[in-house]
């Protein structure tokens, strides 16, 4: 516990404290009162600023997941060299400048972009796809952005596992499909649920890559948030917007504590 | 965020400038902080403004950004004021110097005869000013030349996406009742009912740019063949061998002001800083950099006719004067209306 106390007071000072100031405010501007959070839950474009938020985030979650998952097992299988080489190019993205990513995807996506280009070039399409600033804009930026957060718990768990037992299923008389569902894909749910978490958190509080991919019918609360404190100096309404934000996070998150304890599983049951 | 306008192109840059915040030992000549938007626009202010001051007072000028009002606010609130100036928009300045949250400025420091009535208030001195102006990128749109506000209003003659700019403020709802036909004198007060069924005509049409950078790259790209732009990011646009035709028909033109954040622990220095920056020269440097229109009337005759020909001061007979009062005053109800409408 002693090791704790200093990561515990950092949070403290610079987390829980200004998150508390921020609620204070959120209740005491512009009057006394609750005001504030009932014009969040009134309003219907608040309410599909949130509606946005939960959706963009879920669907970039599962988009990851789909393409991370593979590619977490081919880093697994894969020769150590060639492995090594693919984590690089996963990293590396990483490295670039979070701007210059989301403004390379707004170039390649356009209606007058590569991609669209191309395609009608080669006559698959007659006219270009709507590509950005809508959802499906967001959905590809968001997740490119995500895509090693996911694939690097898969794959701490998948190089964790004992090939033998995989072995030992097939000599059992399991087909591979079998071998998949009951053996592989169980024994990687940790990995899977970590890295769903937190992608699906920290998509919640995007803001650069969908004010930039999305259009404004795509905003998302760390949006609004900006905005109301920044520009329409609204401390009260953006502290309730945020602390609602997180309210509605935690309980997600104990829900997902509740139904599956990774650390439980990790562990053994008990 | 973003934040607004150049601030996303300005992100990158400022990274460059990390740290700024941090106070080292102060020079001879003593320290201040300037914060403006980053990008493009920040970096003519340090050509301009910047690198002059210092050698001149040998004082040390630190950067910051981008502008935030919110931590503007919170700053003078606390009595803890990092920026001594700062670059905002007109509208915000009168806001702020009417709520109390800058400091007046000393006219016995900076001269105030010169500078053009309109960018000037009690708090602020012009930064810079450009106009909104209809512009189209000719190779998209062909042998189609959209002249006025209303064109852009029109699909069937110019089918295609619009670019609109994304924040609240000066000319978001003037630019659609002046093509629903409401005479220029007759725009205030706002209605904004009539503003944004306007806009719904064309909603599904319009792409929204925030920064100078993306709005450049859109109409270039042909993304957006036509729109509202700003007249500075064209000169350059077209600097670089776009293809674009303009319409200055009924442009709205709107102003960056330079301000004292209230309780400046360096108010004397920054009051030279702005002395210099809205000077004559001050400003006529920074038009050569950003084709930005200078705020002081002197500066016109420095500057030569290319950078001239895409300045609004230069097609000032087409001007619809905006009311600046007007959005300070209702800038809370403008804004929540605006964004409420985007969101829907």
């Amino acid at each position: 516990m002693a090791l704790l106390a200093p990561a515990v007071l950092v949070l403290l000072v610079f987390f829980v404290v200004p998150v508390c100031m921020l609620l204070i405010r959120s209740v005491t501007e512009p009057a006394q009162g609750l005001g504030n959070y009932a014009e969040l839950l009134q309003s219907s474009s608040y309410r599909i600023i949130f509606a946005n938020t939960f959706i963009v985030s879920a669907l970039v979650t599962v988009v990851s997941l789909l393409l991370g998952f593979p590619l977490a097992w081919l880093l697994a299988i894969l020769p150590r060299t060639w492995s090594l080489l693919l984590f690089g190019i996963v990293i590396l993205s990483m490295w670039t400048n979070l701007l210059a990513r989301t403004f390379a995807w707004l170039v390649l996506l356009q209606t007058t972009g590569v991609i669209n280009r191309t395609l009608v070039g080669i006559g698959l399409i007659e006219r270009p796809l709507p590509l950005v600033n809508n959802l499906v804009g967001v959905t590809i930026g968001m997740t490119y952005i995500m895509l090693p957060f996911i694939v690097m718990p898969l794959h701490a768990t998948m190089t964790s596992l004992d090939p033998l037992v995989f072995r030992a299923a097939s000599l059992c008389g399991a087909t591979r499909w079998q071998v998949f569902r009951r053996i592989f894909l169980p024994a990687c749910m940790p990995g899977i649920m970590a890295g769903a978490l937190m992608v699906f958190v920290m998509s919640l509080g995007y803001y650069i890559t969908p004010a930039l991919l999305g259009g404004t019918a795509n905003m998302m609360v760390g949006e609004l948030i900006a905005q109301l404190i920044q520009s329409l100096l609204n401390w009260g309404l953006g502290g309730a917007a945020a602390f609602l934000l997180l309210i509605v996070t935690l309980a997600l998150y104990a829900l997902q504590l509740r139904l599956f304890d990774p650390l439980k599983q990790i562990t053994g049951a008990r | 965020m973003i934040t607004r306008r150049q601030t996303l192109g300005g992100i990158a840059t400022l990274a460059a400038l990390a740290g700024s915040g941090v106070r080292t030992t102060s020079a001879a000549g003593g320290e201040m902080v300037f914060c403006s938007w980053g990008g493009t626009t920040q970096e003519g202010q340090a050509k301009a403004w910047i690198e002059p001051f210092m050698a001149e007072t040998g004082a040390k000028v630190l950067q910051d950004g981008p502008v935030d009002y919110g931590k503007l606010v919170a700053q003078v609130e606390s009595g803890n004021v990092q920026w001594d100036v700062c670059d905002v928009e007109q509208d915000f300045s009168v806001f702020a110097g009417e709520k109390g949250l800058l400091e007046p400025l000393d006219w016995n420091v900076i001269n105030k005869a010169d500078l053009d009535p309109r960018f000037v208030n009690d708090y602020a001195v012009g930064s810079f000013y450009y106009a909104f102006i209809l512009a189209y990128n000719k190779d998209s749109l062909g042998s189609a030349a959209p002249a006025t506000w209303a064109d852009m209003f029109d699909l069937k003659a110019f089918p295609g996406k619009r670019g609109y700019y994304k924040w609240a403020g000066p000319g978001v709802y003037e630019i659609p009742l002046l093509a629903d036909g409401v005479a220029p004198d007759k725009l205030y007060p706002l209605d904004v009912d009539r503003a944004l069924a306007k806009l719904d005509t064309i909603k599904s049409e319009i792409i929204f740019w925030g920064s100078g950078a993306a709005s450049q790259q859109s109409l270039h790209s042909g993304e957006t063949p036509l729109g509202m732009f700003w007249s500075s990011r064209i000169h350059f646009l077209t600097q670089d061998g776009a293809n674009i035709g303009v319409g200055w028909d009924q442009n709205v033109t709107a102003a960056d002001m330079l301000v004292i954040p209230k309780g400046s622990k360096n108010k004397d220095l920054a009051m030279k800083f702005l002395a210099l920056a809205s000077s004559a020269k001050g400003q006529a440097d920074m038009a050569k950099l950003l084709a930005y229109n200078p705020t002081n009337t002197k500066s016109m005759a420095m500057l030569d006719a290319e950078t001239r020909k895409y300045l609004p001061s230069e097609h000032s007979a087409q001007t619809v004067p905006l009311d600046v009062k007007y959005w300070a005053a209702n800038r809370d109800e403008l804004g929540k209306r605006w964004y409420d409408w985007q969101a829907k």
